[in-house]
């Protein structure tokens, strides 16, 4: 029997490769930011916040996304084990989109004077973050556990149909020109743009680490409660 | 009429019962006894379609047929009068039947004097006399009764079971949950009790009583 | 299913009106917001359309948040949801009927909360009012298609109040934006997109969430837990 918390644990294997490469390949991903692109001229060494505030968006969207085929699953196609994934994503979903707003902050206070800036993006940020943080307390009731799972999945499919509308709402409400967009992406320097694809695909592999490994403490936990609940029942079990 | 096939059910890991397979037929009276906790109002509940089994079916012999659940709760709605809690369940049911028919179901049920009254003034026992108004309003094929006489006098018990007979005359097909066996078992053709975590038909009935197999009281 | 959605408003209309405080306790809930808003003008000043037109959303967002509690309460008492659950027809006729007495109770309510913004905050109709109606049902319609979807999740919960508002708010940011936006145009804010973008919003944001109603209400309001 493998010892419980290996990482080499036959369930966990892929947690293991996804954890050491996103690691060591974001490692060398701050080679790339720091030596490899070049210096923003009016933003200064500021830039470089681009390259960890792009994959968190990004990243965090995904999460949602996943949240979204999760509940899908468990609705439809009532598969339990979606149920903690859409737990785990919508945690680390909930993380990134923070640490993303966070970073957001930083960069409009350098690029704009000001530590919040009405931007489409950013806003349907905010929004999601508050959605996905509601959706998060729901999971924390106390409620029996087929009526919570249909909630939340419930919840995770609304939210997601939410995203779009909240992203043009926020566009019509600040009437906004396309100049602003691409002011941030647009016109990137190659070595700049190779910087950026690197970073995000590096952070996947880190996200899917977390995610993986969050999914799993959510499993243990309920067998765990399992146990604790039946656990002289079973024990007297295995005595036979 | 209701067939269930190795239905089980679990609340949280504990399993209440697994294996429970019936065919209950039209025009039959069917008792299910059992001890506290045993699922038999689980059971009920699936049979009516309220809760979703863990593992098998409950098949109807027709998907059209009108079920009729009277339970420990009365559905009644305390704010509207009887006439008009019996009306909204027409209305809700797609039920074709006239006013006058309702007022003549209120006077089944003794509360003819009472139909402009609101249900929250009404006692237990009214209320759940309004309640049983409401299941013959519907005239339904399986007519399900949880402990139906919680809460009933002696005249209401007798006009309760007056109904349950007459439901069975009329085709339905009956299923009574009930601890008090020495009222019960003479309107049952067949009794079923939940032990060991599955069900067990005992001869006991008023039709299949034989000196072999003797009742499970 | 039509006739189950008339018999469930019909009912609902009646219990929320007839008793005392129905209505009543989402109503003073709306005004007391209009009320405290009119606080932070000055002598002599009045709140930009803008902000009247947030203040008018916000007070009915919230009292939309108390109407479709109250309206899924009325069916915890003696288990009735049970009672709906045995009709053995499409049970999305709930949803219909509690969102459509959820739309004539928040129209009713806007009633009294728009008259409050127009004296309190100092507001005057001298926009455009056609599409700015237009915009108000269809964000009416939009926020009770959800509502009366959260509202059955929130059902039986002891914070239910709470529970729902942190859920809905932000999903209906959208209409609120929307609402807000035109509502600004109504009450006289010149503004050269004109409301065309925002009604086709509201118009998705419905239709989007009616379909996500139809086909998501069924998992919520089950009996089995």
């Amino acid at each position: 029997m493998p010892a419980p918390n290996a990482f080499w644990n036959r369930k966990t294997t892929p947690l293991f490769p996804f954890a050491l490469f996103g690691g060591l390949s974001f490692a060398c991903c701050q080679y790339l930011i720091y030596c490899y692109a070049p210096t923003e001229a009016v933003m200064g060494l500021m830039q470089k916040i681009f390259y960890l505030h792009l994959p968190l968006a990004w990243w965090a969207l995904f999460s949602f996304f996943v949240v979204f085929l999760g509940s899908v699953l468990c609705l439809f196609k009532r598969a339990p084990r979606a149920d903690s994934l859409c737990a785990a994503a919508a945690e680390v979903g909930v993380l990134l989109s923070g640490l993303a707003l966070l970073t957001g902050m930083v960069w409009a206070r350098k690029s704009w004077g000001v530590w919040w800036t009405w931007d489409p993006r950013l806003t349907t940020t905010l929004i999601m973050w508050f959605v996905y943080a509601g959706y998060l307390v729901l999971r924390g009731l106390d409620l029996p556990e087929g009526r919570k799972t249909r909630m939340c999945a419930v919840v995770g499919v609304v939210a997601f149909l939410d995203v779009p509308l909240v992203f043009i709402s926020a566009r019509i409400w600040r009437s906004i020109h396309p100049a602003v967009f691409t002011s941030k992406e647009g016109g990137l320097e190659p070595e700049m743009k190779l910087t950026v694809m690197a970073c995000l695909l590096c952070f996947g592999f880190l996200w899917a680490a977390v995610v993986w490994l969050r999914k799993r403490q959510i499993d243990s936990l309920a067998a765990l409660d399992r146990l604790a609940r039946t656990g002289a029942t079973a024990f007297d079990a295995t005595k036979e | 009429m209701l067939t269930l096939e190795r239905v089980a059910q679990r609340y949280g890991d504990n399993l209440v019962f697994k294996n429970v397979s019936c065919t209950l037929e039209a025009g039959s009276v069917t008792l299910l006894v059992g001890d506290n906790g045993a699922g038999k109002s689980t059971l009920l509940r699936i049979m009516a379609g309220l809760t979703r089994p863990v593992a098998g079916t409950a098949r109807f012999a027709e998907p059209t047929l009108k079920i009729g659940y009277l339970g420990h709760a009365t559905f009644v709605y305390p704010a509207l009068t009887a006439f008009e809690n019996l009306l909204f369940w027409r209305d809700s049911h797609g039920l074709e039947q006239t006013e006058e028919d309702i007022f003549n179901v209120l006077e089944r049920t003794a509360l003819a004097g009472r139909a402009r009254d609101r249900a929250g003034t009404f006692s237990r026992g009214m209320a759940q006399r309004l309640n049983l108004a409401r299941v013959i309003l519907q005239q339904p094929d399986i007519f399900l009764l949880d402990e139906p006489t919680t809460g009933l006098d002696a005249k209401s018990r007798a006009m309760l079971h007056k109904e349950i007979l007459l439901a069975r005359e009329q085709g339905a097909c009956v299923v009574l949950v009930s601890h008090d066996l020495a009222q019960a078992e003479p309107l049952a053709d067949r009794v079923f009790c939940l032990e060991k975590r599955t069900l067990v038909e005992k001869a006991c009935s008023r039709r299949k009583q034989t000196p072999e197999r003797p009742c499970c009281a | 299913m039509l006739r189950m959605t008339l018999a469930i408003l019909r009912k609902d209309v009646k219990l929320t009106l007839s008793r005392g405080n129905g209505l009543i306790q989402a109503l003073l809930l709306g005004l007391l917001l209009v009320f405290v808003f009119s606080l932070s003008q000055g002598i002599g000043e009045s709140l930009s359309a803008r902000n009247a037109a947030a203040v008018f959303w916000l007070s009915s967002a919230f009292c939309q948040v108390l109407v479709f509690n109250q309206l899924y309460a009325l069916e915890e008492v003696n288990q009735s949801r049970l009672g709906l659950l045995l009709c053995q027809r499409p049970i999305q006729a709930v949803w219909l009927g509690k969102a459509a007495t959820g739309f004539l109770m928040l129209l009713l309510a806007q009633c009294v909360f728009l008259p409050a913004t127009i004296v309190f905050l100092g507001q005057n109709l001298s926009g455009p009012l056609r599409p700015a109606f237009a915009v108000l049902l269809l964000t009416d319609a939009g926020m009770c298609a959800l509502g009366s979807l959260l509202g059955a999740l929130a059902q039986g919960q002891t914070t239910r109040e709470s529970l729902l508002s942190i859920v809905l708010f932000p999903l209906l940011t959208p209409l609120l934006l929307a609402g807000t936006g035109v509502g600004a145009q109504a009450f006289g804010t010149a503004d050269p997109d004109g409301p065309g973008a925002w009604l086709g919003m509201t118009c998705a944001f419905d239709a989007i969430f009616i379909a996500a109603g139809l086909l998501l209400f069924p998992f919520l309001y089950a009996g089995d837990d």
